[in-house]
């Protein structure tokens, strides 16, 4: 490379600036002031902060609330990445493959839209919406005890043992149309040659599912991955709409519990704790699944 | 022209807009409050409002409507922004009026409180709650803000259906057990119940106070000693005893106070609902099949309640003598009984100009209350996120995800921590 070449490569630094200064704002300056607050009591406004150290640390590893929203975390991981992707996989081939192919490209965009729509509505509109069809006299359980299906019925936001899934499914809902999207995309570009040859073959619609609409999906399976991993790490909208962390705690999130702490018990050094160790965990396993990704191209 | 003269025409132009929009939005007098629409506060301070706008043609009134919720959780982030506005409603307490208080975040009142002849309107007992000490604890200090009306929690009761069932309204925690259990013979769920919200607590602490004393209460309010859990043991005992005996429905964990369970009661499901007068005019308005009324749930003397939630002038408001004269018009006299004869409790109203029912009841209801000092206030005021905490372990205990005792240790931890940091 000569001295000219560099010469001109400097000169795109210069349109990392705008974005560089954004990221020292948004970003850089909280994380260091949230995790230099996190080593202190605060109670916010004009007060002064006071240093404890790892007080905040060392009484967040003993709260059993802290630990549950860690659970209930791994809970949405499944339901905001691993279902929907799932789902959205089968539901990308049965309309690639199946109703674009037997009725028309229409019907599978009406379908691809639908499911989509669910990433358009403001997610609090729509957990409002959903609060009031889970509610105990809200429709779904009105539906059940009309159909003479009573024993079906349950308090399903307001009892422990269903919130967290009744939540899970709300999310799954809101996430199978972004899945979905992206690997419809994605299936666009794959070589209908490959499908027609396997077809010669005589090869099933799971075999060619599993043998060349999924390795050919592999780059956006990485993305929506990654993505929607950490939504999931740091999920609050759906949890503040639909439940507030309850009931009795069953639903809540880190997120939600940094919140809870910020914003009512005024202990703003503890909800930086929290928030910090939420980062740390959300920067470590987004890297593990960025190594995982470039170890799975390098091996192909 | 050439182009720099131009570019100073147009810069010149816009400082000048600028400035244009910097001055109209001085006047601009930016209010907020959370009583619904149809309450009688909110229809009295919009006529309050009424009156200030005609006083101030030239002052655009700029309304927003907010949640009880939106200010408890994030108050004292607004307030401490240049955000806030020139008066708002806010809940009094030492968890909420208390920590803003002690923030430096809102006006201090005292000078006004006489200049203007509040003094004469509001006795000593009627602003306990505007008066918080640096430590936010209530009482004492600078006077923060003024109370516009009062409240408490009492039962709302279906006369109806009192009388088709023979029921009498209840004057001891037995006979009160006795109606509920005869309710439940019938086939009918007595209580309506939702502990998504306030609700959940304050039937909670309303049993708590019926095992309070003097010293029970001041201790609990104040912070003054350690949580002695005796009083919510027993009325955590109590709920889960309902919970199994059917007078509380499960579904209740589902459900909020406002927009749940008082449509069971609004609708005649449930004979009975454990809340508070800010459902008067929800009430009023919208029960047309059925005759309801009032009745103090039986306490020996407290009862939970309170001077209602206070008008506010933040530090950073930019009209504070226009806040001022607005809280005036609150306090006048006429206001008080418009408010009172739209069925509201009106703290400085003329008892002897109430023509309507239910204004007139709430006030007999409230001076009985406050006469024998009964007010026992509201069992989230002590403890910043205490809101939060019980509406939790309330939910557990009918939930059943909590026993009485594990009920009882989440509150004195949280208690206890915040009590030992003063």
């Amino acid at each position: 490379m000569d001295k000219s070449q560099n010469a001109g490569r400097a000169g795109y630094y210069l349109y990392m600036i705008p974005g560089m200064l954004g990221f020292i704002l948004v970003v850089l300056v909280p994380l260091i002031a949230n995790f230099a607050i996190s080593f202190t009591t605060w109670k916010g406004g004009n007060i002064a902060p006071r240093y404890v150290g790892i007080e905040n640390y060392q009484r967040l590893l003993a709260d059993t609330v802290f630990w549950s929203s860690i659970q209930h975390t791994v809970l949405f991981i499944i339901s905001m990445t691993i279902v929907p992707i799932l789902l959205g996989l089968v539901l990308a081939a049965v309309l690639f493959d199946y109703i674009s192919a037997q009725f028309s490209e229409t019907w599978s965009s009406f379908f691809r839209a639908g499911f989509y729509l669910p990433q358009i509505l403001p997610l609090t509109a729509a957990g409002v919406l959903w609060a009031w069809i889970l509610n105990p006299v809200g429709i779904i359980n009105a539906v059940l005890k009309g159909i003479g299906l009573d024993f079906l019925a349950k308090n399903w936001l307001g009892d422990a043992s269903f919130a967290l899934w009744a939540v899970s499914a709300v999310i799954v809902w809101v996430q199978v149309g972004y899945c979905l999207v992206v690997f419809m995309s994605g299936l666009a570009r794959v070589d209908p040659s490959l499908y027609e040859a396997a077809e010669l073959d005589n090869a099933s619609w799971f075999g060619r599912f599993r043998y060349i609409t999924i390795p050919m999906l592999m780059p956006e399976i990485f993305v929506v991955a990654l993505t929607t991993l950490i939504a999931a790490l740091k999920v609050f909208a759906p949890i503040y709409v639909l439940t507030s962390g309850g009931p009795d705690n069953a639903t809540t999130v880190p997120s939600y519990l940094s919140y809870y702490h910020f914003f009512t018990t005024n202990r703003v050094g503890y909800a930086a704790a929290i928030a910090t160790l939420q980062t740390v965990m959300t920067i470590v396993l987004g890297i593990a699944f960025l190594r995982m990704q470039s170890k799975q191209e390098g091996g192909r | 022209m050439n182009m720099f003269s131009k570019l100073a025409i147009s810069a010149g132009m816009s400082l000048l807009l600028a400035a244009g929009v910097a001055q109209a939005q001085n006047k601009t007098f930016n209010v907020w409050w959370y009583e619904l629409p149809d309450t009688p506060q909110a229809k009295a301070w919009t006529q309050a409002l009424g009156e200030l706008k005609a006083k101030h043609p030239d002052v655009t009134i700029n309304f927003e409507q907010k949640t009880f919720e939106q200010l408890q959780k994030a108050g004292s982030l607004i307030l401490n922004s240049d955000q806030a506005p020139d008066v708002l409603e806010y809940n009094k307490g030492n968890a909420t009026a208390g920590l803003v208080a002690s923030q430096g975040l809102l006006t201090p009142l005292d000078d006004e409180f006489k200049s203007r002849g509040w003094d004469k309107i509001l006795s000593d007992t009627k602003t306990q709650l505007s008066k918080y000490d640096q430590n936010g604890i209530y009482g004492s200090g600078p006077m923060i803000g003024i109370p516009a009306y009062a409240e408490f929690v009492s039962v709302f009761y279906n006369v109806d259906m009192f009388q088709a069932n023979g029921i009498k309204v209840p004057t001891t925690l037995e006979e009160f057990e006795a109606a509920l259990d005869a309710f439940k013979k019938k086939g009918i769920t007595p209580l309506a119940y939702g502990t998504v919200d306030s609700n959940g607590q304050h039937l909670l602490y309303t049993l708590a106070l019926t095992q309070a004393d003097d010293t029970w209460v001041k201790n609990y309010q104040g912070l003054k000693a350690a949580l002695d859990t005796k009083p919510f043991l027993f009325a955590a005992q109590k709920i889960v005893d309902w919970v199994n005996k059917g007078y509380i429905s499960k579904d209740s964990t589902g459900l909020k106070g406002t927009g749940g369970a008082d449509n069971l009661f609004s609708s005649g499901k449930s004979p009975m609902f454990v809340s508070g007068t800010w459902n008067n005019g929800n009430f009023a308005t919208n029960i047309k099949n059925f005759k309801w009324s009032q009745f103090v749930f039986p306490t020996p003397k407290y009862s939970t309640g309170s001077t209602g939630s206070m008008f506010m002038v933040p530090k950073s408001a930019k009209n504070k003598d226009l806040a001022e004269e607005f809280i005036g018009l609150v306090l006048s006299k006429e206001n008080q009984n418009a408010q009172a004869n739209l069925g509201g409790v009106a703290i400085a109203a003329d008892p002897a100009a109430i023509t309507d029912e239910v204004g007139k009841r709430n006030v007999e209801i409230f001076n009985q209350i406050s006469d024998k000092g009964g007010l026992g206030f509201y069992p989230d005021w002590p403890v910043p996120g205490y809101y939060e905490l019980l509406i939790q372990a309330t939910t557990g205990l009918v939930n059943g995800s909590s026993t009485p005792d594990q009920f009882v240790a989440r509150l004195k931890k949280a208690y206890d921590d915040v009590q030992a940091a003063q």
